[in-house]
């Protein structure tokens, strides 16, 4: 057992040597021009030089106030008004054309808007990235509290809960899969939004910095280094939010754990798989 | 038509070769809490046209025996034979038929479809398809049902579609994992005697699992009692009730309670 | 009243609850714009006028044909080689083990981060949208693919050995079908992706695509035109998602049926 996982472990980072190996290769050897392309030496050079001064550092600060702040209104007003169309036949009904309308609308189409409202600010950055997470978040929040087991439901009912004990005690539980489900995916795309807006609209943070690199070829090395700063940053975060929801959600079925593959599933009685 | 020359230890003492054959069979695997040695020591024989049932208490690795049989899974150790060759993996000339109907069948699928797919493996061209599906169908009581996608039917016609895609290419052996467990009562009572009709018919040998004692004493030629993890065949009984079986008329036979009696004393004490 | 006319008075009824928000919506909008000198927001009727004259009969429909190139394009590839790459990771086990968490890596990144790299190796041009669409939709799909194969139920995969199905068979008519769900969810990822990324990509240095259009529009300083491309940018994406909705519900009706049974026996 725990060779296989050494064996794994070893094995990725393999790969990872072989492709940083292969880069510098290509590199040294002309394949990958300078001018075009830096090479995995002068990346890393770079990452190292931005990550020892607090370059970086500020960057990835501003993005993450960004991406801190538009989440969190975004996923508050989805809540809360998730909530509300939930539980509202009627208003659910109503609502909900206009807020899957919104939701196809493709986040880059309001960026103008935004700047022609805020400019390059920090506003214009979290007001774009609550814009973005809300739609589908609130989608999400009211499928699960109308998603209510019908036998849960029941349940409740016989053991006469009413009320805004019934909504803490079930409605609420009962939704948390649905609605944590939607902030994974609220997570990445805040990131992705910030990002975008930084690299459209200028201003500061990663798609800043990389924005900025861009216009001087003897960036590129930078410009590199950035990249790779916001793909582990978003990588950071989907991890941290996976640990929390794992957390919160301890007693839900997806967060039992799945039997090995080699692990032929035995007898019924035994505790069985849930994804 | 049972092969009579099977000792009381269920080893085959005669000259045919008995289409399965168990030799201290043992299989461990591993678990959270270290290895579960799920079958110690399984030995038995089952002869050509023979309706064998295995019966244990839960947990006693009844399914991982059939999954052996199968050869979905190798032994730890002993030896598991079809038709007197190791299994190393799925032998062509074996059926199965799991509990699970819902997750077996193919929902993207209709029934015909379903059915026939074996067929399309083993190259059997379309003409005979038809016909061969359209008769195992109708053996199983689904002669309208070809169009519909399983998961428009009932259960128990669902178990029946999979009953039917099993025997669609005519296989030497059916394996059958408690296969009526998740119907209800009523329709279980159909099944059994479908399942019973359709042996003679297609003449079959079949190896049925299942933890409903009456029901393994109401479809068996012989009960192979399996005891608790480990498991080790505690006892083959051999049930002489007569045939044609009849869900009102054998259950009344005295001889029947006595078997469940002696069944019932065997599982629930290990 | 008549009775048969009730069903349609229902009908008409669900029509106008699900409808009445728009209309109210865009009717304020019209109306609270009308006689607007606001540079910044223009009235909703000069908008929608500028929509017939430019997108509907006038110039800017070479723009959107060109978008609209490098979207399809560039999607198709991106889930070609999505469904592709992730069904050979899927059979080889080592590559994917030893690969996922660069491809969770590659999965994450924002992908507009790499238009200025991709600009610097494609120049301006088709190639180089096509590129970047097919490379940033790719991910969506194909960790999708993966998963949703690495997640077929056991009880289908030993089914589909006792039937006897050798190995390609397995594949192609057991494990995808049963992935498919999951595999048309990472599509729909790569459509939004790829709608973003048709954007990002004709926003620097592009001479065409609606992207371009909107720039230009921008500095201009023609906000008519810029809310034009803006409605146009949301028109396309509602579009590609209600096309995308009708195509999924034919293709796995299968799965939406069998839920539906499902849901009902509870």
């Amino acid at each position: 057992m725990i060779s296989r996982y050494l064996l794994r472990y070893r094995l990725r980072l393999a790969v990872l040597a072989v492709a940083l190996g292969l880069w510098q290769g290509l590199s040294a050897a002309g394949v990958i021009r300078s001018d075009e392309f830096p090479s995995m030496s002068q990346t890393a050079t770079a990452l190292w030089d931005q990550a020892s001064t607090s370059t970086l550092w500020t960057a990835v600060g501003q993005t993450l106030e960004g991406w801190g702040i538009g989440l969190a209104i975004g996923a508050a007003c989805a809540i809360l008004v998730g909530t509300l169309i939930g539980l509202n036949g009627f208003a659910y009904r109503s609502v909900i054309g206009m807020v899957e309308f919104f939701k196809a609308i493709p986040v880059i189409a309001i960026l103008p808007i935004a700047l022609l409202l805020w400019g390059v600010t920090l506003t214009m950055k979290y007001a774009l990235v609550a814009f973005a997470v809300f739609w589908p978040l609130v989608i999400q929040v009211c499928y699960g509290v109308r998603s209510l087991d019908p036998v849960v439901r029941d349940t409740a009912t016989v053991l006469r809960l009413r009320g805004p004990r019934k909504f803490a005690l079930v409605t609420m539980p009962s939704a948390a899969p649905f609605i944590t489900t939607g902030l994974r995916v609220a997570v990445a795309v805040a990131l992705i939004v910030d990002i975008i807006a930084e690299l459209i609209g200028g201003g500061s943070g990663i798609g800043a910095r990389i924005l900025l690199a861009e216009a001087d070829p003897s960036a590129y090395p930078i410009e590199y280094a950035y990249i790779v700063v916001a793909g582990l940053l978003g990588v950071l975060l989907a991890s941290v939010f996976t640990i929390g929801e794992r957390w919160v959600l301890h007693w839900h079925e997806s967060q039992r754990p799945v039997l090995a593959e080699d692990q032929n599933y035995p007898e019924r009685t035994e505790v069985a798989v849930a994804r | 038509m049972t092969e009579r020359d099977i000792t009381e230890s269920g080893v085959a003492s005669g000259t045919a070769t008995p289409v399965v054959s168990l030799r201290q069979v043992r299989k461990v695997y591993g678990s959270a809490a270290g290895p579960r040695t799920a079958l110690q020591d399984i030995t038995f024989d089952v002869a050509r046209g023979e309706f064998a049932c295995v019966v244990g208490p839960s947990g006693a690795g009844k399914t991982t025996l059939l999954r052996c049989l199968a050869g979905l899974m190798p032994p730890t150790s002993g030896e598991a034979m079809f038709e007197g060759a190791p299994l190393r993996s799925v032998p062509a000339g074996i059926g199965v038929v799991f509990q699970d109907y819902g997750r077996s069948l193919f929902p993207w699928l209709s029934v015909v479809r379903n059915v026939d797919l074996p067929l399309r493996v083993r190259g059997v061209a379309r003409a005979e398809r038809a016909a061969r599906v359209a008769e195992v169908l109708t053996s199983v009581g689904l002669a309208d049902a070809g169009r519909h996608y399983p998961w428009q039917l009932s259960g128990g016609m669902q178990q029946r579609v999979a009953i039917a895609r099993a025997l669609a290419y005519r296989p030497d052996l059916l394996l059958m994992d408690e296969p009526f467990a998740s119907v209800d009562a009523q329709t279980r009572f159909e099944l059994e005697d479908l399942i019973l009709r359709v042996r003679d018919e297609f003449g079959v040998t079949v190896v049925f699992v299942t933890h409903d004692i009456d029901e393994a004493i109401y479809l068996a030629d012989r009960v192979i009692a399996i005891s608790k993890s480990p498991g080790v065949v505690t006892e083959i009984v051999d049930i002489t009730l007569p045939r044609p079986r009849d869900q009102i008329e054998t259950k009344r036979d005295p001889a029947f309670a006595a078997y469940r009696e002696h069944l019932l004393g065997l599982v629930m004490s290990r | 009243m008549p009775a048969n006319l009730l069903p349609y008075l229902r009908l008409a009824g669900t029509a106008l609850t699900r409808a009445w928000l728009f209309i109210v919506f865009f009717g304020v909008w019209w109306f609270w714009s009308a006689g607007s000198k606001n540079l910044y927001f223009p009235p909703l009727e000069s908008i929608v006028k500028a929509l017939w004259t430019q997108w509907a009969t006038g110039p800017a429909r070479a723009e959107l044909a060109s978008s609209l190139e490098h979207l399809i394009v560039g999607y198709v590839i991106a889930a070609c080689l999505g469904i592709g790459i992730g069904a050979a990771l899927w059979s080889l086990r080592y590559a994917r083990e030893a690969t996922s968490p660069y491809l969770y890596f590659l999965y994450v990144l924002p992908a507009p981060v790499l238009v200025p790299a991709a600009l610097t190796l494609f120049g301006i041009g088709f190639t180089m949208k096509v590129v970047l669409i097919a490379f940033a939709a790719m991910w969506p799909t194909l960790l999708n693919t993966m998963d949703g194969m690495r997640g077929v139920d056991t009880v289908k995969l030993d089914t589909s050995k006792s039937l006897g199905l050798p190995r390609w068979r397995n594949l192609l008519q057991v494990v995808l079908p049963a992935a498919a769900p999951q595999i048309v969810a990472g599509l729909r990822n790569s459509l939004q992706v790829a709608i973003i990324l048709m954007v990002v990509s004709e926003w620097v240095a592009s001479t065409d695509g609606i992207g371009y259009y909107i720039v230009n529009a921008q500095e201009s300083f023609d906000y008519v035109d810029l809310w034009s491309g803006i409605i146009v940018l949301a028109i396309i994406g509602v579009v590609a998602n209600l096309l995308f909705v009708a195509v999924e519900n034919r293709v796995l009706y299968w799965h939406y049926g069998a839920r539906a049974v499902e849901g009902a026996s509870r």
